[in-house]
């Protein structure tokens, strides 16, 4: 088994990376391609990798699945991983060699950390757990243990990048998959993440997700912008509650006031229901003075919505009018915009 | 608006004549690393390049004849594009194909000197899965939203949007919107202005634009403009030039433009270029690259920056292209 795991998981192609003296290819012709001397765009390798290359379309074009393919591949994506040929390739290997799938995704756990921004990673990933979920689907354990080796690669994935687009869409993904919804372990994970830093609007955007897409206790199929009867009232008074206390943490910062909006929504709630909390944010807001102190421009557009939906068209007014010309300037279009809806409105 | 341009410090104008010749200089520089390491984006740098160069007024400055041939040379059999020639077909090196032949007037020659429009379209609508609507990047089932739009997008283009399921394609869509009004790559996926743009491209493109919360997007959107005038992808993130592109794009689809300063923007994008040796970078003082130069150049176009050539909001190609092609 050391052996076999050497061969398939040890690295290195060729002698000293060079595959034309190596005894091991000798059988192999390499297909190399040559450009028209003038052709637009035309290709020039460094010498290694155009080896490589001509390798590889050999052993493609023979559909040779084998030890030396498998390693090959690793050759050519420690050169360029993000050439999406060769990944494909790999992945045929893995899958007519049937070697363990957990080998390679351990192998795949080394490239991803030294490769943080390439889409191919998550996409050989996303195979390989395609391939993984049916052996152990009838397994609660299994799929158990499987979470929880996977929460840990995304840990150290995050401790890179914490807003990294895609880990975040995998672990939604996997949390469809692997029906982690109601798993505690992973709404704990996402706490400790909004904990540290509470201006991460991605952990925000899964909680979202866990929270209110749970098929346990939601209507499945309801857009995340439409209320859900189906979400018990205890869960969206614990996530307005989550909410207010991390605004409170940091008054100016988007994700919150757009997660308590969220669920205010999905809960059927009125936007009034939040008024005393938003009005914390804004003092001395009186016409003509223009001295108010505004420590959340977002509190003071909620509290223009909520004047507006209790017919308050004076006070919605003022706030809007206040954000464009002094807390929020840049969007004074934006301002302007809801000011006009207000006459419309009336 | 253009008297403001006219008043802008001279390092503010734009450096045409310089972007003009650093994406001309793009393809002789085959003897560098970076060269061989995007190869399989080949096709779709050349769609990039191709863009700016139209949208500046240069048309002409890549040879025609040589666009068509290499571009004809990545086909396969299959009618699907490979990102240069052997390498395999995938989707979006198929869409930029589609968009560079329409570009320069020259689905004719995809008729008779490559596989033809009807293999193309074959080939594109083979990757959608038909439970589900969404569009595979290639035969090994990588499903994207970027992939959806790619498809209607070239579809569109050639006249064939009808040899898929539209309707499914556009609930797919539906299912990737998000409670903060935005939509994400896949349905529970963090809202992200890049998927923003695929996904009310697909819905426009598809004429289902009542799927929209546009006043919540749009509030969202105006929201990516930060101090200093430059666009985010995602809150709390730092400004970037390509999101002049996918944020701005999205506005104007749903008319919503004038929700953010265009000065200001404007600005910030003139900031990011070389003006010496041409390109635009994702920040001030940063590198360029061909994929900043083309959605600064296109930001700018959809901000009416004096001189540039309309761009189309929903297709990011020259407007005169998508109006011969779409007879609109």
């Amino acid at each position: 088994m050391a052996a076999l795991q050497r061969e398939l998981y040890g690295g290195g192609v060729g002698k000293e990376g060079r595959l034309a003296g190596d005894s091991e290819w000798d059988d192999v012709s390499p297909i190399v391609v040559v450009e028209p001397e003038k052709a637009l765009a035309a290709i020039t390798y460094t010498q290694d990798y155009a080896e490589a290359m001509s390798y590889l379309r050999a052993v493609m074009q023979a559909k040779e699945y084998s030890p030396r393919c498998l390693r090959l591949t690793e050759h050519i994506i420690g050169m360029n991983p993000a050439h999406y040929t060769v990944w494909l390739y790999r992945a045929a290997n893995v899958f007519a060699l049937k070697l363990p799938i957990l080998d390679e995704m351990a192998w795949l756990n080394r490239i991803a950390l030294g490769n943080l921004k390439n889409y191919q990673i998550w996409h050989h990933r996303h195979l390989l757990v395609e391939n993984y979920f049916p052996s152990i689907a009838s397994d609660p354990a299994a799929v158990s243990a499987f979470a929880a080796s996977e929460r840990e690669f995304l840990a150290k994935m995050l401790a890179e990048d914490t807003k990294n687009y895609h880990v975040w869409s995998y672990r939604s993904y996997l949390v469809g998959k692997l029906g982690l919804f109601s798993d505690p372990d992973e709404l704990r994970a996402i706490d400790a993440m909004i904990t540290e830093d509470v201006r991460n609007n991605s952990a925000w955007s899964h909680r979202f997700f866990l929270v209110f897409s749970d098929p346990s206790a939601s209507t499945p199929g309801t857009p995340a912008t439409a209320a859900d009867p189906a979400v018990p009232e205890a869960v969206v008074d614990r996530e307005l509650a989550y909410a207010r206390e991390k605004i409170a943490l940091a008054p100016q910062n988007q994700s919150g006031w757009n997660y308590l909006r969220g669920v205010l929504v999905k809960g059927g709630r009125k936007l009034a229901s939040v008024e005393d909390f938003a009005a914390g944010f804004v003092t001395g807001l009186v016409e003509g003075a223009e001295d108010e102190d505004v420590r959340s421009t977002h509190a003071l557009d909620l509290l223009a919505e909520i004047y507006a939906e209790k017919g308050d068209r004076g006070r919605a007014d003022l706030s809007l009018r206040r954000l464009g010309q002094k807390w929020d300037r840049i969007r004074v279009g934006y301002w302007e915009w809801r000011r006009k809806c207000l006459e419309v409105g009336a | 608006m253009s008297q403001t341009f006219d008043q802008l410090p001279e390092e503010l104008q734009l450096a045409t004549s310089a972007h003009v010749k650093y994406i001309q200089s793009l393809d002789t520089r085959k003897d560098e690393y970076d060269y061989w390491l995007t190869e399989h984006l080949r096709l779709n740098g050349l769609y990039w390049g191709l863009t700016a160069l139209h949208l500046l007024g240069r048309p002409d400055a890549l040879p025609r004849a040589e666009t068509i041939d290499f571009v004809l040379s990545c086909q396969h059999d299959s009618g699907g594009f490979g990102a240069a020639p052997g390498h395999d077909a995938h989707l979006l090196s198929t869409v930029s194909a589609v968009q560079i032949l329409a570009t320069v007037d020259a689905f004719d020659d995809l008729e008779t000197r490559g596989k033809g429009k009807a293999r193309v379209g074959e080939y594109i609508a083979n990757l959608q899965n038909r439970e589900t609507g969404t569009f595979a990047g290639d035969e090994w089932g990588e499903e994207d939203t970027r992939f959806l739009y790619g498809a209607l997008n070239a579809l569109s283009l050639l006249g064939l949007l009808d040899l898929v399921d539209v309707d499914k394609a556009v609930s797919h869509v539906a299912a990737c919107a998000n409670f903060d009004g935005g939509y994400g790559v896949s349905p529970g996926a963090e809202s992200h202005a890049g998927q923003i743009f695929t996904c009310v491209a697909a819905l426009t493109i598809a004429g289902r634009q009542d799927l929209i919360d546009k006043e919540r997007l749009g509030r969202w959107l105006s929201e990516r403009q930060i101090a200093g005038g430059g666009l985010n992808g995602r809150p709390e993130k730092k400004e970037d030039v390509c999101y002049s592109w996918w944020v701005l794009s999205s506005l104007e689809m749903i008319g919503k433009t004038h929700w953010i300063d265009r000065d200001q923007l404007v600005g910030f994008i003139l900031r990011c270029q070389d003006p010496e040796r041409g390109g635009i970078a994702d920040r001030p003082g940063d590198m360029v690259d061909v994929w900043h130069t083309v959605f600064g150049l296109t930001g700018l176009s959809l901000l009416k920056y004096p001189g540039l050539q309309p761009v189309d909001e929903v297709y990011c190609m020259p407007k005169s292209t998508t109006a011969r092609v779409l007879g609109r």
